[in-house]
């Protein structure tokens, strides 16, 4: 089980279409194998600042930060399927 | 109209400070004076007290310059404003953080000196920090 975990705060237009953007890919590859979480940066700064977003929208795959700005549904769909394997 | 003195007093800076926003590209004078004098309006004031308010709150002059791009951008709307403010405080939360892990470093290193009447060849903080023992300093 992949853990991915989408940072972003309320009312973000950009994060808004990032988080479209995971839930298809995640939907795509099967979310029994894929864990997606969207965090709240505001009410998470801290464990946002431990894993060191510094913008938002940013990707965090099994707790490491993996994407500090908007990844295409390629790149994102390429990563997690690696993963996968 | 306000000489450079006159708005500097009523923004509590000097008159050096209007100056050097000029030069940043923050601010500008509405006119000249026969002799030459800048002169600002109110608005060059309103300006001012945002500049310093900005300031206030953490945002370097280059950032301040960027969020009064944005008010002046048509197409800009609240959202990019807020983009920028929480990108400030995501920073701010990064350096807190840093210098949590600097002060913990330095409680640390207060720790291991038990006796204040040692001579400085026996210091201990000094020992450990010519020989990286208490290497705590990271962010």
């Amino acid at each position: 089980m992949i853990e991915v975990e989408v940072f972003s705060s309320p009312g973000c237009g950009r994060c808004a279409r990032a988080k479209a953007l995971l839930s298809a890919v995640a939907h795509e590859l099967g979310i029994d194998r894929i864990r997606w979480r969207e965090v709240d940066i505001l009410k998470e700064m801290d464990y946002a600042v431990e894993l060191g977003v510094m913008c938002t929208p940013a990707v965090a795959i099994d707790g490491k930060l993996v994407y500090t700005s908007l990844p295409s549904v390629k790149k994102l769909r390429a990563e997690l399927g690696k993963r996968l394997l | 109209m306000f000489t450079i003195g006159k708005l500097a007093r009523q923004a509590d800076v000097s008159a050096d400070t209007v100056r050097y926003y000029e030069q940043q590209g923050l601010l500008l004078p509405v006119a000249r004076s026969a002799a030459g004098y800048r002169l600002y309006d109110g608005q060059a004031l309103r300006r001012l007290h945002f500049v310093r308010r900005a300031q206030q709150a953490g945002f370097s002059l280059a950032e301040i310059g960027e969020l009064l791009a944005l008010k002046q951008r048509d197409a800009a709307c609240c959202r990019d404003v807020r983009s920028v403010a929480l990108e400030k405080k995501l920073q701010l939360e990064h350096k807190i953080r840093l210098l949590r892990g600097l002060s913990q470093a330095l409680t640390d290193l207060i720790g291991i000196c038990h006796d204040e009447t040692r001579p400085l060849d026996q210091c201990p903080i000094l020992a450990a920090l010519e020989n990286n023992v208490a290497e705590p300093i990271q962010g």
